[in-house]
This record gives C-alpha cells, structure tokens and sequence, in this order.
C-alpha cells in the first residue's frame, strides 16, 4: 500500500474536461482525482497511485516538525528570513490558518466538541483548503513555501488519540510530498522544560486532556507528547524525514537547515525570485 | 453486531447500536424531504422513537460549512472533508447514541450522496470510499429515484436553480440551467453506480408523494420486523407507564417512579447534544 504520495492534478479537471458520460472507462488517475476509472467497492480501496513528489512542480516545499517545544518555529523563521534576503519568493504557511476553516476548528475546541476522529477530519479539512488554496497553485507558480507542521503532524496526533494509522494515511493521500521534511527532534523532558516555562497554562487538546489520560494537565502533555514522539519515530523511515538534533545550539541547527536547503533550491531550476 | 465499512472509530461499540438505521438517498428534489416528515409522524404513531438527521446540520461544522459554501471558493476536497466532519459529528453524537437507546433514526441522505458529489467534481473514488469507511452499515437504504425530466420542474417551480445543486463550481461558463442539468446527470448516473455497489433498495419516486409513501411504509414495516428487539423499548416503557397511571391507587407512586426511571434513562443516554425528536433549529430537512 502507497500511502501519501498522490498530489493534486497538474491539470485540474476544468468544466470543459468534465466529461462524465466516459465516466465508467478504464483508470486515468491524475493524483487523487481520477476522470476516468473503474469504481470499486470500500473493501478493496487503496490501490498503489502515482507519487505527485515536489520535484513535479517548479517551486519547492520545505516543511518543519517536531512535538511542541522543540524549537521548529524558530528555525522555519530564520529560513525563511534568510531565504528573503536572497531574493526568493517565499511563502508561509501555518497549520490551521484556513480562512474557510478555522473558526470551525476553534468553535470545537471551545466547547469541547472534537472527538478524535472530528478532531482528525477538521485539520484535515484545513490543511485540504490550504493545499487547493495555496500550497499548491504556489508550487506550480514556482514559490519556496514554508509549512509550520504538516501532514505528519495530523499522523502523530491523530493516531495518538486512537485513530487507525492507515485511515489518517488515506486522509492525507492528496498532500504534496514535500522537497525537504526537517523533524526536529527533541527528548521529553527537555520539550516539557521549554513549554511549561514559557506558558502559564497548557491548552486542553495540546495535553490531550480529551483522552482521560491523567487529571493534571502537564502529566497528561507527558503521557501524550510521548505517545506522538513514538509516532515520529516510526515516521522517520516511513517517510524519510530530516531528522535535525534540537538540542543543539540553534545557530547550528540553522546552519544544518540551510546547507539543506541550499541544496535543493540549487537544484530548481524554474524557481520564481523577486522582480 | 453492527457493521461498519471496514474501519471503526474510537470508543464507537458496534455491539449495542440496536436501534434502526433508515437512509433515503435521492438527488435534489426527489421529494426525500416530504417523505421523511410523513415517516416519522407515521412511525412515532406507531410508537417508535425517531431520530432524523441530514447534512449540514451538526453542531460542529454545519454552520462552517454554510458560511463556506457562501463565498462560492470552496474547493472539492475543502467541500468534501467538511462534509466528512460534519458527518462524523453527527455519526459520533446523535445517529449512534440514538441507536443506542433504541431509536428509527431516519437520515435524509448518508454517505452516498457524499461520494456521489465528491465523485462527479473528479475526486478519487478510492479515497472518498476509504474517509467513509468508518460509517455504520444501515438496515435499510431507499434510493428515491428519479429523472431529469421529473426533476427540473420539481426545482423550477419550488425553490428554483442554486448554485450548489447546479454545481456551479464545475461549470462555471454555464447559465445555472445548462449547469443544473449536466450536475444532475452525472449524479444520478453516479448513483446508478452505487445502487448496484451498496444495494440500495430503488423505490420509483417519479410517481405522486402519496403512493412513494405508502411503499415505503411496506418496505420499512419489514425493516422494523426484521429483528423486533430494541426498537420496541420505547413502546415497552411508555405502555408500561400508561398501564400504571391507569390504576388509580398506584398512579402517585408510580407517577414518580416512572418520571424517576425516564430520568435516569435520560441521563444515561442523552449524548452530548442529542435532538430527541424534535426538529432542529436549522434543520429544515433541505441538505444543501
């Protein structure tokens, strides 16, 4: 099974393409959208789809992960400062920032609401908006886009709340596999020192209070973040993420980041830079 | 045993969802509305308690979703996540305690309607199998089928063409006619599709609102035969109630304890934000 790893169309299906009376013809699959193709009942979904890699498209995505605490933001920020110096076009995007789709997302952590699996499909539904929105027509102009979390955040998460591990897979199946997955790693106590120092109070869902896991609230961040370190293990050679040692100095973390980097903007060739 | 499509949701126990779940499908303007209303007044005659839900009406994400559906910029997968979690909150939270204690629950429209609109805008028909694969398998699923023909003066002289039912977002060059058309074509084409893959039990709702009625109330009569069991509880308490109110001596007593035990019986299984059978604030029956 070939999870992750289908993008969006390079040609999306425009109303002139819409052609459903060949609708029942043989598989043509552009990404998760396919125009033509056999149907197939539930039990025997997932087949293997073609990889839609970065590489396919003129701009390049780097993204960062990491448990909260591990110092991603921080180094996303310094890329993406030195990248404007050197005159590229870059864009940032955040993790929940849907205009369409937020206030959905904040109602149900408000009150209480979100149960894993709504949990799940409501960051999934954010994440969809920002890849039709922006993620993708950027990569396609020939953008560096910059995401603070990403796919795999949704992965440790959701699955540390009980989720099946393939479903969230499947979920995420239309993400663009990014140039350059940096994942920050960092031991537990050292995020817990970070967080706990810095914030007054930690937030209901961020400590997994949801899951009863434990009534005081920085034992119950222990027991979770733990959990969704287990899942970013698992992930490294899943996905082959960049694993980057966080509690290095963060001028050496940096520098790693942008020799990476470097690399790979060297290696695109229609990269947009600033008029 | 319920069943689901292949994956189960965390903390959902199939092993008690004893009540009926009861799907009408059918594209706008089937009448699947009118036939819910009569349903219910016929089954709650009958003692049954009802549940009935559509889309877009979760507390969580349905007035996300009509917001979003406003800006006319809602894309395909946007659209259909947010359906999926609208879907799910009200799967989690009123279809499965309602089946839980008992209920009919009737849903205007299910996960067909979904992978049918998801599917006619070009999205993976694997993918959006494989979201939905943690539904709950229904007892019955009636396709309220119906042609172009019998549709477009249904809409003209109701409510008239929306932007949405006439998938303006795939045909943007087309007036809303010419877009409602060949939207509604390919759903039911698509549809055709998954009555054969899902086994939905087709009912020709081409003819008048009263005859689809009546075969409807044949076809549920044997739903709710099937296996008597659960959906009876409700009937069982409130005969049981009744009988003790009509003796006069034990009226006090079992007047308090009756009320006592619907108490506790509320308590117990009232979800987080469970309608009962009462129409919701937004729930105008229309899925949009």
């Amino acid at each position: 099974m070939d999870h992750f790893h289908s993008g969006i169309p390079t040609a999306a299906l425009g109303a002139g393409q819409f052609a459903p009376e060949t609708n029942a013809g043989a598989g043509v699959r552009i990404g998760p959208f396919e125009v033509f193709l056999p149907r197939q009942p539930i039990s025997q979904a997932s087949s293997a789809v073609r990889p839609a890699n970065n590489q396919e498209y003129p701009g390049r995505l780097f993204i960062v992960e990491g448990i909260d605490g591990s110092g991603k933001s921080t180094q996303l920020m310094l890329l993406h400062k030195w990248l404007e110096s050197k005159g590229y076009g870059v864009v940032f995007s955040e993790w929940n920032s849907s205009p369409l789709v937020k206030d959905t997302t904040k109602l149900g952590k408000k009150k209480k609401m979100l149960s894993p699996a709504t949990f799940s499909l409501i960051h999934a539904t954010d994440f969809a908006d920002r890849t039709e929105r922006s993620i993708l027509p950027l990569l396609k102009a020939g953008a560096v886009v910059l995401c603070d979390r990403y796919a795999y955040t949704a992965f440790a998460r959701d699955v540390a709340r009980g989720m099946d591990r393939e479903w969230v897979r499947d979920l995420y199946d239309f993400a663009v596999r990014p140039a350059v997955a940096f994942y920050f790693r960092v031991p537990l106590e050292t995020a817990i020192g970070r967080i706990t120092a810095s914030r007054d109070c930690l937030k209901f869902y961020e400590a997994g209070m949801d899951l009863g896991l434990s009534d005081d609230s920085v034992e119950s961040f222990r027991i979770f973040q733990g959990r969704i370190l287990e899942e970013y293990e698992r992930m490294i050679p899943e996905f082959g993420l960049t694993v980057v040692d966080a509690t290095l100095p963060v001028e050496a973390q940096q520098a790693q980041v942008r020799r990476i980097a470097k690399r790979h903007l060297d290696e695109a060739k229609e990269l947009r830079v600033k008029p | 045993m319920r069943e689901t499509y292949g994956k189960s949701l965390p903390g959902m126990k199939l092993n008690d969802l004893a009540g009926k779940l009861i799907v009408i499908e059918g594209t706008d303007g089937a009448g699947r509305t009118t036939q819910i209303n009569m349903l219910k007044t016929w089954l709650e005659e009958r003692g049954h308690a009802v549940l009935d839900t559509g889309m877009t009406r979760s507390p969580l994400a349905g007035e996300g979703i009509q917001r979003a559906k406003e800006g006319n910029n809602l894309g395909r997968l946007t659209q259909s996540l947010f359906y999926a979690t609208d879907f799910v909150d009200r799967l989690e939270n009123e279809i499965a305690p309602a089946l839980r204690a008992g209920f009919v629950v009737l849903t205007d429209r299910y996960i067909y309607s979904l992978m049918a609109r998801a599917v006619v805008r070009g999205v993976d028909p694997e993918w959006i199998r494989s979201i939905y694969s943690t539904a709950l398998k229904p007892d019955a699923v009636f396709y309220l089928r119906v042609g172009i023909e019998q549709l477009i003066p249904r809409v003209v002289f109701s409510r008239g063409f929306d932007y949405w039912e006439s998938g303006m977002d795939l045909f943007p060059a087309h007036d809303m006619y010419e877009a409602f058309c060949s939207y509604q074509k390919a759903l039911l084409r698509e549809f055709e599709r998954l009555a054969a893959e899902f086994g939905f039990e087709i009912v020709d709702a081409s003819r008048d609102a009263k005859s689809v009625f009546s075969v409807l109330k044949d076809r549920i009569l044997t739903v709710l035969e099937g296996a008597p069991g659960e959906a009876s509880l409700a009937q069982q308490i409130s005969e049981r109630i009744d009988r003790m109110l009509r003796s006069p001596e034990g009226r006090l007593a079992a007047g308090a304890s009756a009320a006592g035990q619907a108490a506790a019986k509320g308590l117990e299984l009232a979800p987080r934000h469970f309608p009962g059978s009462f129409p919701r604030a937004n729930g105008n029956g229309r899925s949009a």
